[in-house]
């Protein structure tokens, strides 16, 4: 397999060589140049995999998933004109490609449970000596990928990506509330998982 | 407040996404609740590390999955021929005067292979290019003889432009050979369709056009 460093760079002026940008490797893409897709590839690619892995909770079906957002980027390429950065545009379509893959496994993220998703600290008050260890971020993966799909695609696009509510809403078609009530419902799970280990 | 109600907004709060009043109630409830306090600290280590966590390296066996299905993707002629004009309208460039000779002449092609197709689906409007006159029910319309009367034009126009090209700037002789790898594809693709269907009269009139093309594109090229 033939990577290619980033620092690599492709003619602009004619002149001067300078690194390409995503929006010129985006454009050669999509006139047939291979070699600049999959330069693209080794830049975004662990991003990718990355929100794929964590919204999946499973490193197979997000490189699975990967492949297809990397496939979909070449067939739609030709339709990203540079309005947005392209790791926007790129990002989107990831998760949009996340979103379809629970659809068809008939994953429903919208989780209403009231009962039994956390456990109050009124009732088992949280002592100093089983406070979370967070500097063990291994922990923190796991303890993610242990949260349901729908705890989990909030809490992944909120507090891992730093998408608003409002994207969120758009994106999984709930209510901004739901979201909101979601992503607290994720935190006091992992708070609670976190404490477990 | 209560403990119940102060967790609640826990996660609005350390957003802060809270009303004022409501701020002031959950702080003052904090100052007085070691594990309401806890509780805030211990989110606030989540949010806090969750905007830290690494990204996650696929194996390495991920790019040649990926290479192999690009592979089954490569575009047929049709569709290159449109992937061409949708990059045309994305990229951002000043052509010189040759080069938008030579995208006229590729958008020509796309046109025209719109144009057959739409008409081999509608009617029996007969076509017409390079004053050979084409109709649908004609079986041969392309004869022996017209294949060399253009063969002949352009192997005289390439022999002029490669004497030309020596003396071209490196951009002039890039745009010139991108150009015409697009049309001798094109031709390529037109061949080999009636290699395999001889009859097949949009594929005639695509090599027709083609030809037409590359005889402009040469044309254009030969004045620089």
């Amino acid at each position: 397999m033939a990577y290619i460093a980033n620092t690599l760079t492709m003619p602009v002026t004619g002149e001067r060589t300078q690194p390409a940008s995503d929006l010129d490797l985006a454009r050669a893409a999509a006139a047939g140049d291979t070699e600049a897709f999959e330069r693209l590839y080794e830049q975004h690619h662990r991003r990718v995999f990355s929100l794929c892995l964590r919204m999946l909770g499973n490193g197979s079906q997000a490189e699975d998933l990967t492949q297809e957002v990397f496939l979909q980027v070449y067939k739609k390429i030709g339709s990203f004109r540079g309005d947005s950065a392209f790791t926007t545009w790129l990002h989107r379509l990831t998760v949009n490609q996340v979103l379809m893959h629970f659809r068809r496994r008939g994953v429903k993220l919208e989780h209403t449970s009231e009962e039994g998703d956390f456990t109050n600290v009124v009732d088992t008050p949280l002592q100093s000596t089983r406070r979370i260890s967070m500097v063990d971020k291994l922990a923190l993966e796991k303890a993610i990928s242990e949260l349901p799909p729908g705890y989990r695609a909030v809490f992944v696009l909120h507090d891992v990506e730093g998408y608003e509510h409002n994207e969120i809403s758009d994106l999984l078609e709930v209510s901004i509330g739901t979201s909101k009530s979601q992503l607290h419902k994720a935190r006091m799970r992992l708070r609670e998982l976190l404490t477990k280990q | 407040m209560v403990c119940s109600q102060c967790q609640e907004l826990l996660s609005d709060y350390i957003d802060g996404a809270l009303e004022l009043g409501e701020q002031i109630n959950i702080e003052r409830h904090l100052s007085d609740c070691e594990p309401c306090r806890a509780v805030r600290d211990d989110l606030l280590q989540i949010v806090h590390f969750s905007h830290q966590l690494p990204v996650q390296s696929p194996s390495t066996a991920l790019w040649p999955r990926i290479n192999a299905g690009l592979a089954e993707l490569q575009p047929s002629f049709w569709n290159r021929s449109l992937r061409w004009l949708q990059n045309l309208r994305t990229l951002n460039i000043n052509f010189s005067v040759p080069q938008m000779i030579a995208t006229a002449a590729a958008i020509a092609i796309v046109v025209s292979t719109g144009i057959i197709l739409s008409r081999r689906d509608n009617g029996t409007t007969p076509l017409s290019t390079a004053g050979i006159t084409l109709s649908p029910s004609d079986p041969t319309p392309l004869s022996q003889a017209d294949l060399q009367v253009l063969e002949k034009q352009i192997s005289q126009l390439s022999e002029s432009v490669e004497q030309r090209k020596d003396s071209w700037d490196p951009e002039l002789r890039n745009a010139f050979e991108r150009n015409l790898l697009y049309v001798n594809q094109s031709l390529a693709e037109c061949r080999h369709q009636l290699s395999d269907h001889p009859g097949d009269d949009v594929s005639q009139e695509l090599m027709l056009n083609a030809y037409r093309e590359k005889i402009r594109l040469l044309e254009g090229f030969d004045k620089f």
